[in-house]
């Protein structure tokens, strides 16, 4: 079940003509929970047939999508890091001639434990007008070294399961999502997805990952190997990539069927699983991801993920021991 | 349990729609309840600067009885706080704090912060994330 937003919606229409015959217009402005203005934030209208037109909000967080052609919409905002939650107001009706007034209060994601995220868009903000052409090595590829503030796809489509993963999942979400694998300082989510930071260090043979949760590292061979044969099933499993122009595509298998796939679904799976991720760095400030998750043995289809990584060259990944201190356990409900 | 603490100011019923609270570490869900906000007025004993959470002891007083609660605090990570301006220092033993966050499910006297507000200064520590974004 999908975290529904519960959001202070106002609705009206004030008569502006607008120039264009049969289009209308929306605007408003987006607050935080706590009613700051959320600057940054990016918002949507998707048409009947699907297609989006977006627009960022401005730093007091008010936003106009213009030029509209008439019709309903869904207005769409879409998760920020872990900090805000998904927003969505179907059945928007835009008339020609017209601006709809549409405020938008984002409620927390996370219920907000103090630091957990809230710096996401203090940070994202910092950075989303850094500009440049994308750097490359020395021999020619795009240079993907850095530090990246992930985030989630604005639009997840949802993972169809097969039934007995269904009945998984289900049983995770009546559990509060208790298990995951993270509370029990186990490994983080090998589709690389959370809207954390991770820090990349490219070399010609390899592609290495660090983040901040366990294990910590994911080292991709991008030296022309293939993967090993009968690999023992592990967390984040084996990573081996190749160059497809400026498009590196790295290939995960030999995993195992422990972790829980994609932050706020929690999906489960099998060893089967199959993880194809296709990085691109159009500029210098982004990271296109597209990730593909098959798992013939979970999944209808494959599950797909588009997501931006926006450059913080600034910003540094800190030390991160999970046992030291950790009281999930002993301060859980679920026993 | 007692939902009547020492200190407790305030405690406004939130409609939430979710049914997949999630945060970066654990489920949020399993260990506070979203339904049962509570506002703590104390002074700080104790400061847990750790992964994967910081920990802050506060220690509240009663007005009617006088009894003094030691309560846990749930915050982030030492990571998260650091990026939005916290230091380990920043609360000293004996600093006055009001503490908004919800109460834990399984453990009396523990809860998590959604903003700590120092006595002396009135400063919010860790301010919403699009403070300072202007």
């Amino acid at each position: 079940m999908k975290w529904a937003a519960t959001a202070l919606v106002v609705l009206f229409s004030s008569a502006l003509l607008l120039a264009q015959a049969g289009r209308g217009a929306i605007a408003g402005r987006i607050t935080t929970d706590q009613g700051d203005p959320a600057a940054g934030v990016t918002v949507q209208a998707k048409d009947a047939a699907g297609k989006f037109t977006s627009v960022v909000a401005s730093g007091n967080g008010e936003f106009r999508l213009a030029n509209l052609p008439a019709g309903t919409y869904e207005i769409v905002v879409p998760q920020m890091g872990l900090r805000t939650a998904r927003y969505a107001q179907p059945n928007v009706v835009i008339e020609a001639g017209r601006t709809v007034t549409l405020n938008i209060r984002l409620m927390p994601n996370n219920f907000g434990i103090l630091g957990d995220d809230e710096a996401f868009l203090q940070i994202y903000n910092k950075y989303k007008d850094l500009k440049g052409a994308t750097p490359r090595t020395s021999d020619g590829h795009p240079d993907f070294s850095g530090m990246w503030l992930a985030n989630v796809d604005p639009n997840p489509t949802p993972a169809q399961m097969l039934p007995w993963a269904q009945q998984e999942w289900e049983r995770r979400r009546d559990r509060a999502f208790e298990g995951m694998p993270t509370s029990r300082c186990l490994a983080t989510d090998p589709t690389l997805t959370l809207p954390v930071f991770y820090k990349i260090v490219q070399t010609r043979t390899l592609l290495i990952h660090l983040f901040e949760q366990d294990p910590h590292y994911r080292q991709a061979f991008i030296d022309g190997r293939e993967h090993p044969k009968d690999l023992d099933p592990t967390w984040l499993g084996h990573t081996i990539g190749r160059w497809e122009k400026d498009t590196l595509v790295l290939d995960t298998v030999g995993l195992n069927d422990k972790s829980w796939l994609l932050q706020a679904t929690w999906l489960p799976h099998t060893e089967m699983l199959h993880i194809v991720e296709r990085y691109r760095r159009p500029d210098l400030a982004h990271l296109n991801i597209d990730v593909t998750i098959e798992d013939p043995a979970s999944f209808v289809t494959p599950v797909e993920r588009h997501v931006t990584w926006l450059s913080t060259p600034g910003e540094e990944l800190f030390e991160t021991i999970c046992p030291e201190n950790n009281k999930f356990l002993q301060n859980s409900a679920f026993k | 349990m007692k939902e009547v603490f020492a200190g407790a100011v305030l405690a406004i019923a939130m409609t939430v729609a979710a049914a997949a609270p999630i945060a970066a570490h654990h489920s949020f869900a399993a260990e506070f309840d979203i339904t049962r906000p509570v506002t703590l007025v104390g002074s700080v004993t104790k400061i847990e600067w750790t992964n994967p959470h910081a920990y802050l002891f506060i220690d509240v007083k009663d007005p009617q009885t006088g009894a003094v609660t030691n309560w846990e605090i749930e915050m982030g990570s030492p990571n998260g706080l650091t990026r939005l301006g916290w230091t380990r220092t920043m609360l000293k033993p004996g600093d006055g704090v009001t503490v908004e966050g919800s109460m834990g499910r399984n453990k009396p006297n523990l809860a998590n912060a959604r903003s700590v507000v120092m006595t002396a200064t009135g400063k919010k520590l860790g301010a919403a994330s699009s403070e300072g974004a202007q």
